[in-house]
């Protein structure tokens, strides 16, 4: 089977985070890890080309996918094989992506990362298998997505036993008693000795290291971003009040101030009355001109990025988060504000 | 204990609903006097109001539901009950009180912050929201010119009390279906646990506050009152956020964990724990931390805490779970899961980091698909999807009203699955 290996820039030799903002592009036969996972896959698979793209320009670019599967059908490539991204979040979001791309358009589509990768929410029920957490295990990782691909190839369904990995539904269903009843139940098994009985197994969540102080503010060029519903007046883009799925930007030049009649609060979650008395409550551009002007910071990012923070899904924050922070890193913003409502 | 403790439940079942001449009730059948109900409705602040009947089963969709209450009274005028609201701001819970169980009353219609809540009478979501089954009469409304939209939620709210009293008050003669005798909560050891109830009531502001004799617990700490005070209507709910979480005034008055307690034969009910859900954590940890100790001191083993909103609420239940394991009472949550529309997300926003003995109420975010009905009752469009109100609708858990309230009413929860590839 011709098969493409999707990479980042890092593993295709590209660069590092300088040049995570590399756009999409196909190259002729293996590279990098796909030199060992073209050899694991043996004489009856051949790797036509690799598949990269920048994480950054992956991260804020969804339509990379699309664009790099219709030039791998280009090769006559019957699967796109993807990663292994191991916990790099913009990486997994990208193989997952492109796999996910690659089941739409009717080829093979299959990623590799790490269970705890945010990427994995992507996937969009493609196959991934798992990964180690860092590229130490790059031989292990390699071994499991090569056996995956050819299972695949073969035409047969991944199991746990090969490594698939993904999400676990949590799927709503009537049960026999009340929910008031059931935690009478639940407090007699507890109070009867059981510590583990529970409806709702605890999550784990990220914890996230902040990024290092700015070092000079003065100079740097700071954005404004909100989850705040801040939209333009009359919501033209029809962001949602609640329980939001995409974000929107919007233009700051020429702009000293977020006047009412200008932009607007769409948010459903809070009154939104002095919000659009006063949007400049919602996106402080007021301060920020002034003190772009008084030369407190270096300057301000010309565009503002906004959603609506309310009830928003956790996979879909998740995303808008590193969806801006990719759009960030490639205008070389040094600092952003978020405010929170 | 007071001689006087305790609280006679009368109880007149309503098994018909409809609009006549004037207010009467016989052998099951309410009839609802339609220009008096509008008479005690009337309020500078409402141009019009319009009456609606809703019964289970019926091809009914109400759309825009705000409160709902069950009719109640202890005599003439309500004979106190809704105490600060329509009978003077005193504890209440004594005595006898007359409820018409099977009905209630409805505020349906546009609000600022009121996310749209729909109850369907019939079909697939019918079974999820506990006012289906219930013979509604359904108040709809035109604001005056003038009139500030505060000012219509404090006339809707008066109005719903003063009609609630009003209905029960014509079954105060007849032949009760059952009486039902509410003993207060327990203050001596009799073997059994000690078990409490931890009410957390949203405290947001206008359109998203909850009154204690008719004011908000906002700013307030964490308060004590007898369980059959909120028969008497002590709790009335003016919160119209996140339809399927809300807490209207029937189920304070019909309280499913309390109701579950008492049905308990191998626990006893100790007491009820009011709570302010404040808006920043420094309030909430403090609330939390001060619930605990009043559950300590009251000696319980343990306690279910429920909650009233979205995301932040779950805070309110976690950090009390998390406090009252640390102060040795066994704690159980009741919560509501958001885990995305296919089910894969994180189903809490803030999980408790101690406590682990969690019910579900579902998931949130799912979606579902409500048929097409014959009428609709409340808005004339489904505003969310700006689709007529009685066309089908697909929309998430999240706008069917109650079904998720974490009272406990609702036999919704999750089972994990696969996702399908």
């Amino acid at each position: 089977m011709k098969i493409v290996h999707y990479v980042n820039q890092f593993f295709a030799g590209i660069g590092g985070e300088d040049s995570a903002g590399t756009g999409p592009q196909l190259r002729d036969g293996a590279l990098g890890p796909g030199r060992k996972l073209a050899s694991l896959l043996g004489d009856e698979h051949e790797i036509v080309a690799t598949a990269i793209c920048g994480d950054d320009h992956a991260a804020s670019h969804p339509e990379f996918a699309a664009e790099l599967v219709a030039q791998a059908r280009e090769h006559n490539a019957e699967m796109i094989v993807a990663g292994p991204a191991f916990t790099s979040g913009r990486y997994g979001m990208a193989c997952a992506r492109i796999a996910a791309a690659a089941s739409e358009a009717g080829l093979h589509g299959l990623a590799s990362m790490h269970p705890e990768n945010p990427g994995l929410g992507e996937a969009a029920g493609t196959s991934v298998v798992e990964s180690g957490a860092i590229s130490r295990h790059m031989k292990d990782s390699l071994e499991r997505l090569a056996a995956a691909a050819r299972k695949v190839a073969a035409g047969e369904e991944l199991t746990a036993q090969d490594g698939r990995i993904g999400p676990v539904a949590r799927i709503n269903r009537l049960a026999q008693d009340s929910a008031a009843e059931r935690a009478v139940a639940l407090v007699l098994t507890r109070l009867g000795g059981d510590r583990d009985a529970t409806e709702i197994p605890l999550p784990d969540f990220d914890s996230v290291t902040p990024a290092a102080p700015v070092a000079d503010i003065t100079e740097a060029l700071v954005a404004l971003v909100t989850e705040g519903g801040f939209v333009l007046a009359g919501n033209p883009d029809r962001l949602e009040s609640a329980r939001a799925t995409k974000w929107v930007r919007y233009s700051l030049d020429g702009l000293d101030s977020a006047d009412s009649g200008e932009f607007e609060s769409v948010h459903g979650g809070f009154s939104t009355q002095w919000a659009n008395a006063d949007p400049n409550r919602i996106l402080p551009l007021d301060i920020a001109r002034e003190m772009e002007r008084e030369g407190v910071i270096g300057r301000l990012h010309g565009e503002v990025l906004a959603t609506t923070g309310n009830g928003t899904t956790v996979a879909d924050a998740r995303r808008f988060g590193m969806e801006w922070a990719a759009d960030l890193r490639q205008q070389n913003i040094q600092a952003a504000i978020l405010t929170a409502t | 204990m007071h001689a006087e403790a305790g609280l006679t439940r009368v109880v007149h079942e309503v098994r018909a609903l409809e609009l006549g001449e004037r207010t009467s009730y016989a052998a099951g059948r309410l009839t609802v006097g339609e220009a008096s109900v509008k008479d005690l409705l009337r309020d500078p602040a409402l141009a019009e109001v319009r009456l609606g009947c809703a019964a289970p089963g019926d091809s009914v969709r109400i759309v825009g539901a705000l409160d709902a209450i069950q009719p109640c009274s202890k005599g003439a005028g309500g004979g106190g009950v809704f105490p600060g609201l329509l009978g003077p701001a005193m504890p209440a819970g004594r005595g006898e009180t007359h409820i018409l169980r099977g009905a209630a009353v409805i505020a349906a219609g546009y609000l600022p912050r009121a996310q749209e809540a729909v109850i369907d009478m019939s079909g697939p979501a019918a079974a999820l929201s506990p006012l289906a089954a219930t013979h509604n009469l359904v108040v709809e409304w035109t604001p005056a010119e003038d009139a500030s939209w505060e000012d219509v939620d404090q006339a809707l709210r008066r109005g719903l009390v003063k009609l609630a009293a009003h209905l029960a008050e014509a079954a105060l003669d007849a032949a009760p279906d059952a009486v039902e005798e509410l003993a207060e909560p327990a203050d001596t050891c009799n073997g059994k646990p000690r078990v409490g109830v931890i009410l957390n009531l949203q405290t947001q502001g206008k359109f998203k506050d909850v009154f204690v004799y008719g004011r908000s617990l906002s700013g307030g700490l964490p308060t004590v009152i007898s369980p059959n005070e909120l028969d008497d209507g002590a709790v009335v709910s003016g919160q119209y956020g996140h339809p399927a979480l809300k807490n209207p005034t029937y189920l304070h008055q019909t309280h499913p964990v309390l109701a579950a307690l008492r049905a308990c034969d191998e626990l006893e009910l100790a007491a009820l724990v009011l709570c302010p859900e404040p808006v920043n954590q420094a309030d909430k940890e403090l609330v939390s931390a001060h619930a605990a100790r009043l559950c300590a001191q009251l000696n319980l083993d343990a306690a279910i805490a429920t909650k009233e909103g979205g995301g932040n609420a779950d805070a309110d239940v976690s950090l009390k779970l998390d406090r009252l394991e640390e102060e040795g009472i066994t704690a159980v949550g009741i919560l509501a899961e958001m885990a995305g529309r296919d089910g894969t997300g994180p189903p809490l926003v803030v999980p408790p980091t101690k406590a682990t003995a969690l019910v579900s109420t579902g998931n949130y975010d799912e979606r579902m698909t409500l048929p097409a009905v014959e009428r609709a009752l409340g808005r004339d469009r489904v505003a969310l999807l700006d689709q007529p109100s009685t066309d089908e609708v697909e929309l998430p858990v999240a706008a069917i009203y109650c079904a998720q309230s974490t009272l406990g009413w609702g036999r919704l929860t999750c089972a994990e699955a696969e996702v399908a590839r």
